[in-house]
């Protein structure tokens, strides 16, 4: 056990805590606007018009051949010293996991999209539903439902994406970790453990319930 | 699916207005910060906004870490608070990475870097070194049984190094006699020195002090070998006022031995008191 | 046959996808209650005509009218028409994320407006007549193929429509389960309602049917009482068609 008394010495707790309401905080921010915008690419990639396809392509393409780190550093470095405009370290974090994660987003929308058999829509219309009514009622929820694992998953991998913006002065629970493990390194040499045990343990008790309410949604659907 | 052509027209419309609500807020409370972001300021604008700004390391312990209060400590953070006292302004503590902090300065997020940086002539093309407060060369630890205390001693035995290290380098180029038992990693070669594997292990001074300090049994016998490294303030290429500044101020402080006494504050207790200070602390930034 | 108001009149329809001729000047009418058996080899023509007649595909000549209404693709006033045109696919396509009763009730709710007890009455009771009134809040994944397609049916029914399309509502069962679905059909023929019935299941078009239409490459080749064209066809085309339903050693 030697070592576990690092984590109730001063504030550290407290800071773990701290830092990991940093990553959420970045996390939800950047899942919400992820899912949002990521509606918009995913109906664009839908629609029939090769060119705008294209240009939804290109963009998820890019995305997933950059890595995040670089996108970081071209959001927080990169448009300071092209424009002069000054974000600070979280606006340019939530700015590169938006960018990332709504071409996720984009690419399971349509998938999800594509995946609802043509006889789903022409059992709707051929009961006499309305278009609008065809999709509030059949296509929306069957997508939602397909989208709900992904989007989930998507969540998690954000979470620990997130852990990069520190390379931007941002610091997240991670970061919080390898302070306190640093500043004890001397008279605590196996602080170490401790300490990602704690954090493992936080990410556990955030990620836990997210994955019990998914396994609810998607069982309560009658999977 | 002439319906999902519909629908996307409208998505593409509301994501454009999004676009451009987006850009039009961010540019607009951004520029409220420094009067040209993106460039550098010089000492007088640094004064006038009552506000320093200076990266440094948050997890180097001793140069740069946070303690368990959640408070800035380390070498560089004592000369950091000295640096906004002078000026007369508040001190901002900004938590750079090694492989950001060149970024830092060129686009100007910070007026000084004080995070351990080693001048070489790479970055000195990047960003504007001023006088060096410290220095650090290779130091050699061994057992207490058997104290290697002059380089010379490893020849025919083996030395234990971390691959891609100065240490590795150095040793492959004078010293061919003495056997190099490389690891990838700081834990693997000390374990390997604690296991009696190699007579001893090199590897930055400031690196092996710290550590035999906290392991009995150990004991650096040469506290400095091979090219002396100075570790300098950096600010942004080209900012001659406030590099100018810190010139002066590092001169003015070695009439106090202030990194003496920055030493005694931050490092004497992660290097004990057996080491010479003068192979680590540089005063009025002469080597 | 005695004249009776036709439901369903077909005018010199025409139905191409690119150049290919689907549909080559067809013209049919289905009075009430009859039930027409439209048969007839892969390809020829029979789903194709019977996705136009619900507009679910654009035609290129002719008319298909439904009580004198034009049926039109694309046209707002199709959905008018859609609720009284019942339609089963060969495909399972319950909405999966619907209980057997939502499945059912969503159409005469949302569409026709109904009052909700009067709809959930009648939903059982349909259930009840095609043997799955314990399964109203299963949902689809829960139910075998023969259920699924039983319920699709009860789903059609409920809006009272006119006419129901079945398309080759048995072809993707297991074989036991051909036969339930089939009785339900059979049921429903015997109550008075028109269908126009696509089937590969010779026996049941025999037993089912008013009148059977052989089609092939998009013309009605044969028209026949079944009696008639199951045991003595006129054309050598559907002899040779129904040739190929039967095996000797």
């Amino acid at each position: 056990m030697q070592g576990i008394e690092v984590l109730f010495m001063g504030n550290n707790m407290l800071r773990l805590w701290g830092g990991l309401w940093v990553t959420l905080r970045l996390s939800l921010i950047s899942i919400g606007l992820s899912l949002f915008i990521g509606l918009f690419v995913g109906a664009f990639m839908l629609v029939k018009n090769p060119i705008v396809k294209a240009i939804c392509r290109v963009y998820i393409e890019i995305v997933r051949i950059m890595p995040q780190l670089v996108w970081l550093f071209i959001i927080f470095f990169g448009i300071t010293k092209l424009t002069g405009i000054d974000l600070d370290g979280e606006t340019a974090a939530v700015i590169m996991l938006t960018i990332w994660g709504a071409s996720e987003v984009g690419d399971l929308v349509r998938a999800a999209f594509s995946s609802i058999p043509s006889h789903q829509f022409e059992s709707g219309l051929s009961l006499g539903l309305s278009r609008v009514q065809l999709y509030v009622y059949i296509i929306f929820p069957q997508a939602v439902r397909g989208l709900v694992p992904d989007v989930i998953n998507l969540s998690t991998r954000m979470i620990k994406t997130t852990a990069l913006v520190s390379l931007i002065g941002v610091t997240e629970v991670l970061k919080v970790g390898k302070q306190i493990i640093d500043a004890n390194r001397f008279e605590y040499p196996n602080a170490a453990l401790w300490v990602y045990a704690a954090i493992f343990l936080m990410y556990f008790i955030i990620c836990f319930p997210l994955s019990l309410l998914s396994r609810k949604l998607t069982k309560k659907r009658g999977e | 699916m002439n319906a999902l052509k519909k629908i996307a027209s409208v998505f593409a419309a509301a994501a454009m207005a999004l676009t451009f609500a987006g850009c039009a807020g961010s540019g607009s409370s951004s520029d409220s910060g420094s009067a040209a972001a993106g460039s550098f300021r010089t000492v007088d604008e640094i004064k006038s906004s009552g506000k320093v700004m200076i990266g440094v390391f948050s997890d180097k312990n001793p140069f740069g870490y946070v303690d368990n209060e959640g408070k800035f400590q380390g070498y560089d953070v004592y000369f950091a608070e000295r640096i906004a006292k002078d000026l007369g302004v508040e001190l901002e503590l900004v938590p750079v990475e090694a492989a950001s902090r060149v970024e830092f300065l060129e686009t100007a997020k910070v007026d000084i870097i004080l995070a351990n940086f080693t001048v070489t002539e790479e970055r000195k093309e990047k960003v504007d070194f001023a006088l060096p407060y410290m220095k650090v060369a290779l130091g050699v630890v061994s057992p207490d049984s058997a104290v290697i205390t002059d380089a010379s001693q490893l020849n025919g035995k083996t030395l234990i190094v971390v691959k891609g290290t100065t240490a590795e380098t150095y040793f492959t180029d004078n010293y061919p006699d003495v056997k190099l038992q490389k690891y990838d990693e700081y834990n693997e070669a000390y374990s390997a020195l604690q296991d009696g594997r190699g007579d001893a292990f090199s590897t930055d001074n400031t690196e092996v002090l710290a550590w035999a300090m906290s392991n009995p049994g150990f004991t650096v016998g040469v506290e400095s070998l091979g090219s002396l490294d100075a570790i300098a303030p950096a600010v942004t290429k080209g900012n001659e006022s406030l590099l100018n500044w810190i010139n002066d101020e590092i001169k003015a402080l070695a009439k106090e031995q202030f990194f003496h006494a920055d030493y005694d504050a931050t490092l004497a207790s992660v290097y004990g008191d057996s080491v010479d200070k003068d192979k680590l602390v540089v005063e009025g930034g002469e080597m | 046959m005695t004249m009776e108001e036709h439901i369903i009149d077909i005018e010199h329809l025409t139905k191409k996808f690119g150049d290919n001729v689907i549909i080559s000047d067809l013209s049919l009418s289905v009075s009430q209650g009859e039930v027409v058996v439209l048969i007839g080899p892969s390809g020829c023509g029979k789903s194709t005509l019977l996705r136009c007649i619900n507009g679910l595909e654009p035609v290129q000549g002719g008319s298909v009218k439904l009580h004198g209404e034009p049926v039109e693709h694309g046209k707002s006033s199709l959905y008018n028409i859609r609720q009284k045109i019942g339609m089963v696919f060969q495909s399972y396509d319950l909405f999966p994320h619907m209980t057997v009763m939502k499945n059912v009730t969503l159409a005469p709710l949302k569409v026709q407006g109904r009052n909700k007890d009067e709809v959930t009455g009648q939903a059982m009771e349909l259930l009840g007549r095609v043997g799955l009134a314990d399964k109203a809040d299963a949902y689809p994944s829960e139910l075998s193929g023969g259920q699924k397609q039983r319920v699709a049916i009860v789903r059609s029914l409920i809006m009272n429509p006119d006419i129901m399309l079945l398309d080759e509502i048995t072809a993707a069962l297991d074989p036991e389960m051909v036969h339930e679905v089939l009785n339900v059909v059979l049921d429903l023929a015997k109550g008075g309602t028109t269908m126009m019935i696509v089937t590969h299941e010779m026996a049941f078009a025999e037993a089912v049917a008013d009148r059977v239409i052989f089609l092939d490459g998009g013309v009605i080749v044969e028209e026949d009482a079944p009696e008639v064209f199951f045991h003595s066809p006129k054309t050598e085309r559907a002899q040779r068609f129904l040739k190929t339903f039967t095996y000797s050693k």
